[in-house]
């Protein structure tokens, strides 16, 4: 089982389209997938038309006396599950506060699902904080969306720097572009400038497109409603180069 | 709690559309398809699917083709993956859920077609106020076999399976049934799962004449060669050979060990031919062994090396492929054939009244004792016998006593309490492997040496030749460490408790 959280301090980069298109396009290539929505707003869980609600709040949730495996719900896609959204999450790092070894919880909470699942993806709400400690602490790898501008350039060394005054040496930072606009000319240069500079960024791109904002509408993942496109063609590729430098 | 029932057959008269109509009343369904469908199930030629409780389905059709693993017991879908054909082997397979769980039930057996049913699939979906799924149904409309309607849950949505279950049983009041068709399918055929393993399952009774229980034991093996026949010559898996070279090798055993029985004329006249068998498969099963451990040999050498030694596999399937030929040639030649329906004819000939062997009339338990006893001494024998100073012969030949008793027991083991013989056989077989694992290496160790020689004259690059010196390093640790663990493993098999079950089984009428 590899744990992909997919994150960056900044938000509205695209971490949860990143998420959803990824987990349907794992499940899809046959390998038992889950997405656990830790973000309170619930967008993924808004994706799969499932209530953004589980049993008992982020409490019950994180003192894991049920485990996770009774609030996991099946998505209309094969081999695709989702862990819901609470509204309670937004008080998860107090939750998690209260706890002993509090950046151990998700990890601890995750391994029974090892035999269940090939991948799971969690899509983390931003910020650094108690909670993306503990998802740091369970993720093998750590997917970052990054728009192609200054400032996200600054987070993304910023999260460089926390990943290694921390010591995390078993998460593997790959980053990525994201919601490029190759109409925008400073886009154009910071990813050709990058490329040269920063090996561990992805060649892929993932553009800036209207399909991709559909899915608020359509309410599912890009490839439940276009098979083929700019977008669609991007995550494929997207998920092709993970596997490759992951696996 | 009782499991909810997810599978219903629908009355004769009562058609798919008709159905589909009664139950739009009650609830809302959206009717994603409905499509002329082949299903077609898979397993080995020795069922190692069903045997794990999974059913292999594939369901091809003109819109989608779908492989389903399920399990058999609760029809909960295990992995499935969309594909065009299905490859032999698991190996073969794209990488994800499907092809870990093949790989682990088939190993190096192939995957093979077992039967099929055509139907008319209609597939429902049950949405909630979001429209999002909530239970999936499928109507599957048979020709030859009832309709039958099936509920395919989903995680979380549990009210929702019950409540649909509720109403096909008590509103609809639909007969819930098996979760799978795979047995009334194979039935139509005149087939039914399991029909075959290569374990011996011989009933014998105990106050049978030795002559006649020889020849039940005979047919027995004569029936394994004759199944394997067809897939070692047409090279399906590896297990094909294998399994007909165990039968060869057991009716030799029975031959030598299960003596005086019948008459010895006619044992000489066939023992030659079954002896002709034992080598013409030899080089063939050899290969196999080589290419079914070459991903243990890639894996034994340091990462560095590990792409330089693929050489070594093309050479090795090349060879295989050149001695398959020879096999098959063989096994189609009028020779085999003349020579198999004489022992065949033999053994479906009435047994005399009267013998002048001395073994024929005595009842078979009482000559399974004294075999078996007699044999499990003298492998005693032999084994205390060896020490650090041993040549490796000595060992050989003990793998070779350690055989004959293991045939031995298990052509009798309806004979004796299966819980006490079964426990024997499995120390019996522990006892075997580092016997086994001693030659094989030695064996291995000499031959890919030989076969480097040979490869030098065809121009190998020298990073193969030095992959395969490394190979032979690691072969020669591993047969070491055999020999190491030699006297832990007999001191485990000749233990009192294991002793005591020896005695009584087998010594009181010895």
């Amino acid at each position: 089982m590899k744990i992909i959280a997919t994150y960056n301090i900044k938000g509205g980069v695209g971490k949860t389209s990143t998420a959803v298109n990824l987990a349907y396009i794992a499940a899809e290539n046959g390998y038992k997938t889950l997405v656990w929505d830790l973000d309170p707003q619930g967008a993924s869980s808004y994706y799969f038309r499932v209530k953004p609600k589980i049993k008992g709040g982020s409490k019950k949730l994180i003192a894991g006396d049920r485990g996770l495996d009774g609030l996991i719900k099946a998505t209309d896609f094969e081999n695709l599950d989702l862990l819901p959204a609470d509204f309670s999450f937004r008080n998860l790092d107090l939750v998690l506060d209260a706890r002993k070894k509090p950046t151990q919880r998700l990890k601890k909470l995750l391994a029974p699902l090892a035999k269940e699942y090939d991948f799971i993806f969690l899509d983390c709400p931003p910020n650094i904080s108690l909670l993306s400690e503990s998802v740091f602490e369970a993720s093998d790898i750590l997917l970052s969306p990054i728009i192609p501008t200054t400032l996200s350039l600054r987070t993304l060394e910023q999260l460089k720097k926390y990943i290694k005054d921390s010591k995390l040496k078993h998460i593997q930072l790959i980053p990525f572009f994201s919601m490029a606009d190759k109409r925008k000319k400073m886009h154009r240069e910071i990813i050709e400038s990058l490329a040269e500079s920063h090996p561990d960024i992805l060649e892929t791109v993932i553009p800036y497109a209207s399909d991709i904002e559909r899915m608020g509408w359509e309410r599912m993942p890009l490839g439940g409603y276009i098979k083929r496109g700019r977008s669609h063609d991007a995550y494929q590729a997207l998920w092709q180069e993970i596997i490759r430098r992951t696996l | 709690m009782t499991a909810i029932p997810l599978h219903f057959e629908l009355p004769e008269n009562l058609t798919a559309t008709k159905f589909l109509k009664k139950l739009a009343k009650k609830i809302e369904v959206e009717i994603t398809s409905q499509q002329y469908t082949i299903k077609s199930f898979y397993d080995s030629f020795d069922w190692r699917l069903y045997g794990a409780d999974i059913v292999c389905e594939f369901n091809h059709s003109r819109i989608t083709s779908q492989l389903n693993l399920i399990n058999r017991k609760t029809g909960e879908l295990i992995a499935q993956e969309k594909m065009q054909d299905i490859p032999a082997f698991s190996k073969d397979f794209p990488k994800g859920r499907l092809k870990t769980l093949l790989e682990q039930k088939l190993e190096m057996r192939a995957l093979l077609p077992i039967c099929q049913l055509p139907y008319e699939a209609y597939c429902i979906n049950i949405l909630n106020k979001d429209r999002k799924i909530v239970l999936r149904l499928q109507i599957d409309e048979h020709e030859f076999l009832t309709n039958t309607i099936n509920l395919l849950p989903l995680k979380g949505y549990e009210k929702a399976t019950k409540s649909i279950s509720y109403l096909m049983k008590n509103i609809f009041c639909l007969k819930p049934i098996d979760s799978t068709v795979i047995n009334s399918a194979l039935k139509q055929q005149k087939r039914k799962a399991k029909d075959y393993s290569s374990k011996l399952t011989i009933k014998l009774k105990p106050e049978m004449p030795a002559d006649e229980a020889s020849i039940v034991i005979y047919r027995h093996l004569l029936q394994a060669m004759k199944v394997n026949e067809a897939g070692t010559i047409a090279d399906t898996d590896s297990e094909f050979l294998h399994d007909f070279r165990v039968a060869v090798r057991r009716t030799r055993s029975g031959f030598s060990q299960i003596k005086n029985t019948l008459p010895a004329e006619v044992i000489s006249q066939h023992a030659d031919f079954f002896a002709w068998l034992g080598q013409i498969t030899g080089l063939t099963r050899d290969m196999d062994v080589y290419l079914l451990s070459y991903k243990n040999y890639q894996q034994a050498l340091p990462l560095s090396l590990r792409e330089d030694i693929a050489p070594l596999q093309a050479f090795l399937k090349q060879k295989q492929q050149a001695a398959q030929k020879e096999l098959a040639k063989k096994l189609k030649s009028p020779e085999y054939i003349k020579q198999l329906m004489a022992w065949e004819h033999y053994l479906n000939q009435p047994l005399p009244k009267k013998s002048k062997e001395s073994n024929a009339k005595m009842s078979i338990k009482a000559l399974a004792d004294q075999r078996i006893w007699k044999v499990y001494i003298r492998l005693l024998k032999e084994a205390n016998a060896i020490s650090e100073s041993t040549p490796a012969e000595a060992l050989h030949d003990l793998r070779k006593t350690c055989k004959k008793l293991r045939y031995l027991m298990e052509f009798f083991q309806n004979l004796y309490p299966a819980d006490e013989i079964k426990s024997l056989l499995k120390a019996l077989k522990g006892f075997q492997t580092v016997l086994g694992d001693f030659q094989d290496y030695e064996v291995q160790e000499l031959k890919i040496k030989q076969f480097s020689e040979e490869m030098m004259d065809n121009k190998t690059p020298s990073n193969t030749l030095l992959a395969m010196g490394v190979l032979v390093q690691y072969l020669d640790s591993m047969r070491c460490a055999a020999r190491k663990d030699f006297a832990k493993q007999f001191a485990l098999f000749k233990q009192a408790e294991n002793k005591a079950v020896f005695k009584k089984l087998f010594a009181h009428k010895a």
